[in-house]
């Protein structure tokens, strides 16, 4: 594999990124990154996706919660009220 | 015997699984955040303390089914994981546009449409949008998500399970976690860009 374009390149990306590529498709895909500014910026903001949403969406227990929670369970075993 | 606290989880389910309530009692309250956590991605805030409850419940009800060759985390990420996914089936839920008008364009040559600059944009998101903003975007956008892509996507990129945990947990081969979590974040990187990009 020699000639990749960069909408190849989008379609092996995972796939590179977990190291189940070929040598010779990872050669090529590293080489094409390398010289083409486009793809190199599509990498930078694919790779960062993860990370802003995972922090967007990382919430907190609300304390109220946890006692429902723990109230709910209890009710459930049929353990007596505390 | 170790104090619950001590215990491994796996020591903890096999005592819990024998009645010991105070086993049970810290299994909870070591996995409750995560849970919560979670539930919130794969159905949003306010139906996650109905999952939480659902999850929990059975996990406490299929205790005697649980196997030790399998970690009891990734145990439990399924039970959780089913629940929040039986959860979103039983309730109806206003339609939601696709993000598939998100995915990377390219010309006739397979090159991509837009500029470096555009292209980058998406990475920036968390500087451009305030937090109040990006957070809702993010709920907003996982909600959007097709229930097959989200459930993959929640859990190998935002609870960062490996994806080989991915398969086991949902029941599919690693290439097809990795099919569906690449889909899904075409589909967000491009829901970033749109955002980010009106704010640059």
């Amino acid at each position: 594999m020699t000639d990749v374009s960069c909408q190849t390149g989008v379609e092996l990306l995972m796939d590179y990124l977990e190291g189940v590529v070929p040598d010779d498709v990872r050669t090529s895909l590293e080489s094409h990154v390398s010289g083409c500014s486009k793809c190199s910026a599509f990498v930078a903001s694919y790779l960062a996706t993860p990370r802003i949403l995972r922090d967007a969406t990382a919430a907190a227990m609300p304390p109220e919660l946890q006692r429902s929670l723990r109230a709910f369970l209890r009710a459930q075993r049929g353990d007596d009220p505390q | 015997m170790a104090s619950p606290e001590d215990a491994t989880d796996e020591a903890l389910a096999s005592r819990a699984a024998l009645g010991d309530t105070g086993a049970f009692d810290e299994i909870t309250i070591r996995h409750q955040a995560r849970v919560y956590r979670l539930a919130c991605r794969l159905v949003g805030h306010d139906d996650a303390p109905d999952v939480v409850q659902e999850g929990f419940l059975s996990v406490y009800l299929n205790l005697a089914s649980f196997r030790q060759e399998s970690r009891f985390g990734t145990w439990l990420y399924r039970i959780v994981t089913n629940a929040a996914l039986m959860h979103r089936r039983a309730r109806t839920r206003r339609p939601v546009e696709s993000l598939e008008p998100f995915l990377p364009e390219f010309d006739a040559m397979g090159r991509h449409c837009q500029t470096p600059a555009e292209l980058q944009v998406p990475a920036r998101a968390d500087e451009l949008l305030d937090r109040r903003e990006l957070v809702d975007a993010a709920m907003a956008a996982l909600e959007r998500l097709p229930d097959l892509y989200r459930s993959a996507f929640v859990l190998r990129d935002l609870e960062e399970l490996t994806t080989a945990e991915v398969a086991d947990v949902l029941g599919i081969e690693a290439a097809t976690v990795r099919q569906r979590v690449h889909r899904a974040r075409l589909m967000l990187r491009g829901y970033l860009a749109a955002l980010a990009g009106a704010k640059s």
